[in-house]
């Protein structure tokens, strides 16, 4: 099944296009990895994904449902003529909240203590009761070791433990899909590990999950599939042998030999 | 005009005038100062938030307000609260001292929104991101997660503002509205003495504000590192 699907995604900002008419879908239970050089379009294409970023023109349908409210000009023309009815408007937040994302800064809420930091949006959008969302909060940072932080402020947590407390924090929402935006690109190199290992138990619950990364070894250790970004685009796209072992697109083959 | 005739002077004035100072001057001053900065407060939000707007129309309405009143001098905007407006709605009977705080609160307003827009704009937008993308609406957004996190902006620079306003105050003595500078005018009027009711006037405003910018500066300084969450340990009891 489909859980993802884009149609010809495009994006700019300003005079930049960073997005030149993007199709892709995921499936759900799958793992997917985009690489690619800084600029090429993985992060915007991710974040367009949960409307973070809303693309110009291109739909994505995420579990069936298109939720940017583009329009194609036939699909214009035909509401205008009365053909098509106008489409309900799409309440974004509740997709939202099937959409768990990490981001590169962590941006674990300052003002919150750790268990907070989990349970504020469950109590608040699930109507979970605060006794419930305390629960699960343990449970959840147990998984991640970071029980002993319960009560901690997130300001005497490491650059690791807030990455990994950032994850817990979306898996509380319960989501159908993890979207990852450079995960551990602002750790020191020693706090990597920790963060990629938490990733590594959680796509082997059977998670779906994109994932932009740097990080060329884990990429190929635990996607599906790989996705080569560049110029705004996807050039090649395969199972992690074909695309380390036997790249065929010219720009992957360069890119790879830099970071490789 | 030696030192130990002023000393004594000062000494003469007191004696006889300081009630005057300190109790109807310094009284109507600081409710001048604290009307105009409780009444700024509600309104600069309000102005703040309209300068936050989706709508075009309200940013552009709210953003002339703002540069209006930035831009002018505050003695001009209190004549204007003082001559002309009473003129304009003469239906309103209000006191000369009414239409000088409605002049600072306005005044005051102005330079509060920006207090708030800035300090809600200086959160992390990384904040915003991230509750957004757990679901949350704007709103949800707005209260829970950026604004617990501007008040520690927003608060020091209020402490400002109210510093700032309690010395404009001032210049409503331009109106006689009894505030401590007009105190100086009735006592000079009477004594003779105009520097050594400065002398007085100023004195007392120098009491008040240097503790006031002192205390300030130290909550300025504990708000402005990420340390005070972090010292904050919550009373919840531990998790294992």
């Amino acid at each position: 099944m489909e859980m993802i699907k884009t149609v010809d995604l495009h994006k700019s900002f300003g005079s930049l296009n960073v997005l030149t008419g993007v199709n892709q879908s995921v499936e759900k239970g799958e793992v997917v990895s985009i690489i690619g050089p800084s600029g090429g379009g993985k992060s915007t294409f991710l974040r367009c994904l949960n409307l973070l970023e809303k693309p110009e023109s291109g739909k994505i349908y995420f579990e069936g449902t298109e939720i940017t409210g583009n329009l194609t000009k036939e699909e214009k023309k035909a509401i205008h003529e009365g053909k098509m009815p106008k489409p309900a408007k799409v309440d974004i937040d509740l997709h939202r909240q099937k959409m768990g994302m990490v981001f590169q800064h962590f941006n674990v809420f300052p003002h919150l203590s750790v268990s907070r930091n989990i349970t504020t949006a469950p109590v608040m959008l699930k109507g979970k009761t605060q006794a419930e969302a305390d629960e699960m909060a343990k449970e959840l940072l147990n998984r991640v070791g970071l029980l002993d932080k319960y009560d901690e402020m997130p300001g005497n947590l490491s650059g690791g433990q807030k990455q990994r407390l950032a994850i817990v924090r979306a898996l509380a929402m319960e989501p159908d899909v993890m979207l990852f935006d450079e995960p551990t690109s602002a750790l020191d190199p020693e706090m990597v590990g920790e963060v990629l290992d938490v990733i590594k138990g959680l796509v082997s619950t059977g998670m779906t999950s994109v994932i932009v990364t740097h990080e060329m070894r884990f990429a190929r250790e635990v996607s599906d599939r790989v996705l080569f970004m560049a110029e705004g685009n996807i050039l090649e796209q395969g199972t992690p042998e074909q695309i380390f072992g036997s790249p065929t697109h010219p720009r992957l083959k360069d890119f790879l030999a830099k970071v490789l | 005009m030696s030192f130990t005739t002023t000393v004594s002077n000062v000494a003469k004035i007191l004696s006889k005038y300081w009630q005057v100072f300190l109790i109807d001057g310094l009284s109507r001053t600081l409710l001048l100062t604290i009307i105009a900065v409780s009444f700024g407060v509600v309104l600069g939000a309000l102005v703040a938030l309209m300068k936050m707007s989706r709508f075009r129309i309200l940013r552009f309405l709210f953003t002339v307000y703002i540069e209006v009143i930035r831009g002018t001098p505050i003695l001009l905007q209190l004549y204007i609260f003082y001559f002309v407006i009473p003129q304009m709605l003469p239906f309103l009977k209000l006191s000369p001292f009414m239409w000088v705080a409605i002049a600072l609160c306005i005044n005051s307003s102005a330079y509060v929104s920006e207090v708030i827009r800035s300090g809600i704009q200086a959160v992390d937008k990384g904040q915003t991101e991230a509750a957004r993308s757990l679901g949350m609406n704007a709103n949800q957004t707005m209260w829970k997660i950026v604004m617990p996190q501007a008040i520690k902006n927003i608060l020091p620079a209020l402490g400002n503002e109210f510093i700032a306003i309690l010395k404009e105050t001032s210049l409503a003595s331009t109106f006689f509205v009894g505030d401590l500078m007009s105190k100086y005018l009735e006592v000079k009027g009477a004594t003779y003495l105009g520097f050594e009711c400065l002398l007085i006037v100023g004195c007392i405003y120098l009491c008040l504000t240097y503790p006031l910018s002192k205390l300030v500066g130290y909550f300025e300084k504990k708000m402005s590192t990420d340390s005070v969450y972090a010292k904050r340990k919550r009373k919840h009891k531990a998790a294992v």
